[in-house]
């Protein structure tokens, strides 16, 4: 008896769509993280840290190790934007 | 209090200060960001002890934002000037370093080999080590095995 190869087929396009939104997703991931995996588990010390990066770089997950910050960062902080909820 | 509660206006974007603060009253701040930092944690952490003691305590009698400027500033100075001996001396390895632990949530546990290899080079060229206050016999990052012991 040969074999049912069509049988095999709808099972092929389930494998495919499967792997083809994992990879797009994955890829979609990376490319907002800059080419990182995500960060996941954060807590509140992690979110400071991560803003502080963010005015130190200007993105959301780059790095730098320089010794001193730039000129403005001392007072680039967005707490003189908030308003008080009383 | 404001000081316990997260910005909400970072998301929008970019944003301007309406009143800056004249530059001549800011201090020269720490430059690097938080995986470069967590990466020279512990060498920080020997490197400055007396500094960072000194503003614990001082922060302990009062916790007012105003009270340890001073000492702040000492213990802001110490971390800088490490820093730029590290740049100087180990700057590949903690690079590397801090690399692999960006691309693995910050978890120490996931960067052991290029940690070895940064802590060798810090180890020979500028004398620090790395000490984990209250390790057990054979501390984690020098354990060939973690998982069966």
């Amino acid at each position: 008896m040969p074999v049912p190869f069509e049988a095999l087929i709808p099972l092929g396009l389930i494998t495919v769509f499967f792997g083809a939104s994992g990879v797009l997703f994955q890829k979609l991931k990376t490319s907002v993280n800059e080419g990182q995996p995500p960060r996941y588990g954060l807590d509140r010390w992690d979110r400071v840290m991560m803003e502080r990066d963010y005015r130190l770089t200007g993105t959301q997950r780059g790095q730098t190790h320089q010794s001193a910050a730039p000129a403005g960062f001392s007072t680039s902080s967005a707490w003189n934007l908030e308003t008080e909820h009383l | 209090m404001s000081t316990h509660r997260e910005t909400t206006f970072l998301s929008t974007g970019k944003f301007v200060d309406p009143t800056p603060a004249p530059p001549e009253t800011a201090h020269p701040e720490v430059g690097t960001t938080s995986a470069p930092l967590k990466s020279a944690a512990f060498f920080i952490g020997a490197y400055c002890k007396d500094y960072n003691e000194d503003f614990m305590l001082c922060k302990d009698e009062n916790n007012d934002p105003a009270h340890c400027l001073q000492e702040g500033r000492k213990v802001t100075r110490c971390a800088m000037d490490l820093i730029s001996k590290l740049r100087e001396n180990c700057e590949k390895e903690w690079e590397a370093h801090y690399k692999c632990l960006e691309k693995h949530n910050q978890e120490y546990y996931a960067c052991r080999k290029p940690e070895r290899t940064f802590n060798e080079c810090v180890f020979s060229k500028l004398k620090l080590e790395k000490v984990i206050p209250g390790a057990a016999a054979t501390p984690i990052h020098l354990r060939e095995n973690t998982i069966y012991n």
